[in-house]
């Protein structure tokens, strides 16, 4: 039931921001799998920011995976896939905190919005970084032979 | 081809990318492409709010120009035309005039019509209101205050005011419409509805695109856009807690 919502809430997004017709559902599925990760990982250990982390970096590989085999570039599928995990819960809170004069409670939520954010970029990063790393150490294994013979 | 009709084509190119909000390399690597498949060199120096080119082509002479960016949007589709334009350069030169062609038709390619971009916005509060724990009825809610939202956004834009009023406002708008509806329908969970609402003003990409800068090490523009995701982020929550306070002392 979650996957399914994450997967309308990420569609919904990616037309939004203008990616092709035949793009779309893969755009949508990324965002379910990057939720559907995120939620396991949360119930299992309880830690928003580490497994906001590890969602992200699913959904990285993912949509490297996916832009490998689509030959579209990888942010088609990364931007709309981390729209679930965007601290928009802890934001809000932060707000309605300070509003509401509880300051400390205020600057708890908003350190945690901020690595929540920060885990998403690194995590989509390392992800492209390691895709990245694959590729050229593949390259390089695939050339030695044609050298040697 | 001489290097006043190679520059044209790579700053048109680099123009529509970083109005469509593509990352400083790809930009710089973009043109730096271009310059290179009709045998110029370049060298060029790229922020989010515009950028300088300088060409020089193998007798020595040398011609620059400035660009700035005003009004930068999320524009995917775009980004990768332009990306498989520039690589298909590499392989086959066409000429000036079917390039700016080519060019000329992926500026004005058509968006998704307006209707269906209001109504995807809708889902989009939809989908992240029921996610975050929503009853049906909040993500109803959500739905119809967030189509609302963008109407109303869309419609300020076109007025041109500064960036960060349009943020202002919608915040203040998505607020204010869920007290009054919560007001009226005693069963809608405030929190929820404002959080689905605001979802599709969330500067995501503006965060990613900033980090990711930075990784490149283009520090700078990392810094800027970082500035403009945080203001942003800044406009929505002011918007949203100044009807937070109306609700607190007058409802």
């Amino acid at each position: 039931m979650d996957f399914i919502l994450a997967f309308i809430g990420s569609f919904a997004g990616a037309i939004l921001f203008n990616i092709e017709r035949k793009n779309l559902v893969w755009a949508g599925l990324c965002g379910g799998i990057s939720w559907v990760v995120f939620k396991v990982l949360f119930i299992q250990t309880d830690r928003v920011v580490f497994s906001t982390f590890l969602a992200a970096f699913a959904c990285g590989i993912y949509s490297e995976a996916m832009a490998r085999k689509r030959k579209t570039p990888a942010f088609v599928f990364s931007i709309p896939g981390i729209y679930p995990l965007v601290p928009g819960i802890t934001a809000y809170t932060t707000v309605r905190a300070i509003v509401e004069g509880r300051l400390v409670f205020a600057a708890n939520k908003g350190i945690e919005t901020i690595g929540t954010a920060g885990a998403i970029a690194f995590g989509i990063m390392l992800a492209s970084t390691a895709f990245q790393f694959v590729y050229k150490v593949n390259e390089k294994y695939r050339k030695k032979p044609k050298v040697i013979s | 081809m001489n290097i006043k009709e190679v520059m044209d084509i790579a700053s048109f190119a680099g123009e529509i990318l970083l109005s469509s909000g593509a990352e400083i390399y790809r930009v710089e690597d973009t043109i730096t492409r271009i310059c290179n498949s009709y045998g110029v060199h370049c060298e060029c120096f790229v922020m989010p709010t515009g950028f300088s080119l300088t060409v020089r082509n193998k007798n020595g002479d040398v011609l620059s120009n400035v660009k700035r960016i005003k009004n930068r949007s999320v524009d995917l589709h775009r980004v990768e035309m332009i990306n498989t334009f520039s690589r298909r350069l590499l392989n086959e030169r066409s000429s000036y005039k079917e390039a700016m062609e080519e060019l000329n038709r992926i500026k004005n390619m058509p968006y998704f019509s307006y209707n269906l971009q209001i109504i995807s916005s809708g889902f989009v509060a939809f989908g992240f209101a029921k996610l975050f724990g929503g009853s049906f009825l909040d993500s109803l809610v959500a739905f119809v205050i967030s189509m609302f939202i963008f109407y109303i956004k869309d419609n300020i834009q076109k007025y041109g005011f500064f960036q960060f009023l349009e943020f202002f406002l919608s915040g203040l708008m998505a607020g204010v419409l869920s007290i009054i509806v919560a007001k009226l329908i005693p069963y809608v969970n405030i929190d929820k509805v404002i959080i689905g609402a605001i979802m599709t003003l969330v500067p995501g990409v503006a965060i990613t695109n900033g980090i990711k800068d930075a990784l490149y090490g283009d520090f700078i523009s990392s810094f800027a856009r970082l500035i403009e995701a945080s203001f942003i982020a800044i406009a929505i929550g002011l918007g949203v807690g100044v009807s937070l306070i109306l609700q607190l002392s007058w409802v």
